[in-house]
């Protein structure tokens, strides 16, 4: 096991790989930047060092300044959280050449999932279903061949795309040309890489994914499937819950027996989540997540099975404590996402001090996050201020629980999701369950019209 | 910087106005400059919180007023200090490199940013610094 871990990382996940590390007795370093010094994952740490200032560029991805704190601080090993370096295989690679154990899969997969094109044809060429699509498309031109051959509607998707950046839905041929300017505009200005490709529209699919660990010792498992359909237009998730309600069993047995034969095929290995398109008794392969993610609380909660632990355990050499037949889901999970944002703007992300911050508690109840009464939501970085996680032994139960925790909550000083989300859990297709991705943009649409 | 993180930045920043016994202190990193002035009613004890206020609000100067740069760190590294190693009270006739931060062994360049008497070295040969870290304060 790691004397002690540096955490390339701010906010709830910093604290969440904090909270892990010293559990299994690992020691910790945190980094920060000047707008985040107040920050809970800064004082929860055994060290912490002020790596840049507010902007993402000098701060957390400012690998010499992070690579040159675990070196001073003695650090064997590092790990990356979701966002920032996770999925940047040169930081894994770099970590490495100074003797640090990147707490992730190999730099090679992180490429190699990294890029949606590679990662879709070594899954097919695993057998996992893809949808009809295209290699690279170098113009409009080539793009239309394409479209014409799988049929609209389409979408426009960059190589190094994520987050539904550099994506474009195309629904005619006249479209094209407009769509796929901007949408490589945005990739490049983004990823800086314009890259595209073409896929198959599926419409209105359910978003499931699934949870994968792999150790070093040819040992995989799956941890069930995460159901991340409730979105906004922006393509975000908002809510997600384990396991994926009303499902056909078959195509859930499916789901499985496919992520864990993929996972074994491309020799993966640490955490990571297969995420489907599922229409119908239809599921197709979308990408691989080379890193642990943001929801993943619902998995551990049905499951009993610490994740980030897991991570730490695999990237220190040691073999999973437990195989597939050990591994048994107990009642339902849901998490909601705390967001700074405004949901009667279009989600406009906002900052400022939180005046007021009272999180719930109670049976059934996880909360995690970074902030509380007086911090300040500096304006650099992502908007989630806290995951709210209710577990319940019906899926009913998790959702009477989830809207009495976001009753309770009272977060004051910039708005936020709360209000929305509990609003979402009297909703009865919701309630009903098995939605797809187009659902919550349709229910915007609705209390638009209804203004 | 919004307002909210110059008041964070500026809280950091007071150790070291306690420190070298300034009535004011100024930090500049790139677009945004602070001045940190102490005025003697709030008591000037280490570990008292400063005022902070923009200059055109600041309270009645000082006197006798003596205005010291800090001089930070912009990397996060291992100090070395140049030989012969400047020394308190040391004067500088110029801009001069006073220093290097070594980051994954590269030099970074510490300088002095002008003329002025050295009144303070918080680091010693060889100490781990961050982002922002007070090296030298130099009287102007």
């Amino acid at each position: 096991m790691f004397r002690k871990v540096l955490i390339a990382n701010r906010g709830e996940i910093a604290l969440r790989i904090n909270r892990a590390c010293h559990e299994l007795g690992v020691s910790t370093v945190a980094i920060f930047s000047d707008a985040d010094r107040g920050s809970l994952h800064v004082r929860h740490a055994d060290e912490a060092f002020c790596v840049g200032p507010g902007p993402v560029m000098r701060s957390y991805l400012n690998i010499p300044n992070i690579i040159s704190a675990a070196l001073i601080s003695g650090c064997d090993a590092v790990h990356p959280g979701y966002g920032f370096l996770a999925e940047n295989a040169r930081f894994a690679e770099i970590a490495a050449d100074h003797g640090l154990t990147f707490i992730g899969p190999k730099p090679a997969l992180i490429n190699a999932m990294g890029d949606k094109a590679t990662a879709k044809r070594l899954m097919r060429e695993a057998g996992v279903p893809t949808t009809p699509g295209s290699d690279i498309v170098a113009n409009a031109d080539e793009a239309r061949a394409v479209c014409a051959q799988i049929g609209y509607p389409v979408l426009l998707k960059a190589t190094a795309g994520g987050g539904g950046k550099g994506m474009r839905a195309v629904t005619a041929p006249e479209e094209l040309p407009t769509a796929f300017a901007t949408a490589q505009a945005e990739a490049e200005a983004s990823f800086k890489d314009g890259r595209m490709y073409v896929e198959k529209l599926i419409v209105n699919p359910r978003h499931v994914e699934v949870q994968v660990l792999a150790d070093e010792h040819g040992g995989v498992v799956h941890l069930g499937e995460r159901d991340c359909s409730v979105q906004k237009p922006s393509h975000q998730k908002l809510i997600e819950e384990a396991p994926a309600p009303e499902l056909d069993e078959a195509v859930r047995a499916r789901l499985h027996d496919v992520a864990t034969t993929a996972t074994r095929a491309v020799g993966y290995t640490n955490a990571g989540t297969l995420e489907f398109l599922v229409a119908g008794s239809d599921v197709y392969f979308m990408e691989m997540n080379t890193r642990i993610q943001v929801e993943h609380p619902v998995t551990e909660l049905i499951y009993g099975v610490d994740l980030v632990k897991e991570q730490i355990r695999i990237a220190s050499g040691e073999q999973l404590g437990f195989t597939q037949d050990d591994l048994h889901p107990h009642g339902h999970a849901l998490e909601v996402r705390v967001n700074a944002e405004d949901p009667d703007n279009n989600f406009a992300p906002a900052a400022g001090t939180l005046t007021t911050v009272v999180f719930p508690g109670g049976p059934g109840i996880r909360v995690d996050t970074h902030v509380y009464g007086g911090a300040v939501v500096p304006p650099f970085y992502d908007s989630m201020l806290a995951k709210i996680v209710a577990v319940g032994r019906t899926r009913e139960s998790a959702i009477v629980r989830m809207e009495r925790a976001l009753t309770e909550t009272r977060i004051e000083g910039v708005k936020t999701t709360v209000d929305f989300c509990r609003e979402l859990m009297h909703e009865p297709e919701f309630n009903a369950g098995g939605i797809g991705v187009g659902w919550l943009p349709a229910v915007l649409a609705r209390k638009a019209a209804a203004v | 910087m919004t307002e909210d993180l110059i008041a964070a930045r500026a809280r950091a920043l007071a150790g070291a106005l306690a420190e070298c016994g300034f009535a004011r202190l100024r930090v500049r990193d790139g677009e945004t400059e602070i001045e940190l002035r102490r005025t003697p009613r709030n008591g000037a004890g280490a570990g008292s919180v400063p005022t902070f206020a923009p200059a055109e609000a600041a309270a009645p100067a000082v006197a006798p007023e003596r205005r010291a740069d800090l001089v930070t760190s912009d990397v996060v590294g291992v100090v070395r200090l140049l030989r012969p190693a400047v020394t308190e009270g040391q004067e500088l006739d110029g801009d001069r490199e006073l220093a290097y931060v070594e980051t994954l062994g590269i030099r970074n360049p510490v300088r002095s940013r002008g003329a002025g008497r050295v009144s303070s070295v918080f680091v010693t040969e060889g100490q781990p610094v961050e982002y922002g870290q007070p090296l030298f304060a130099i009287e102007r």
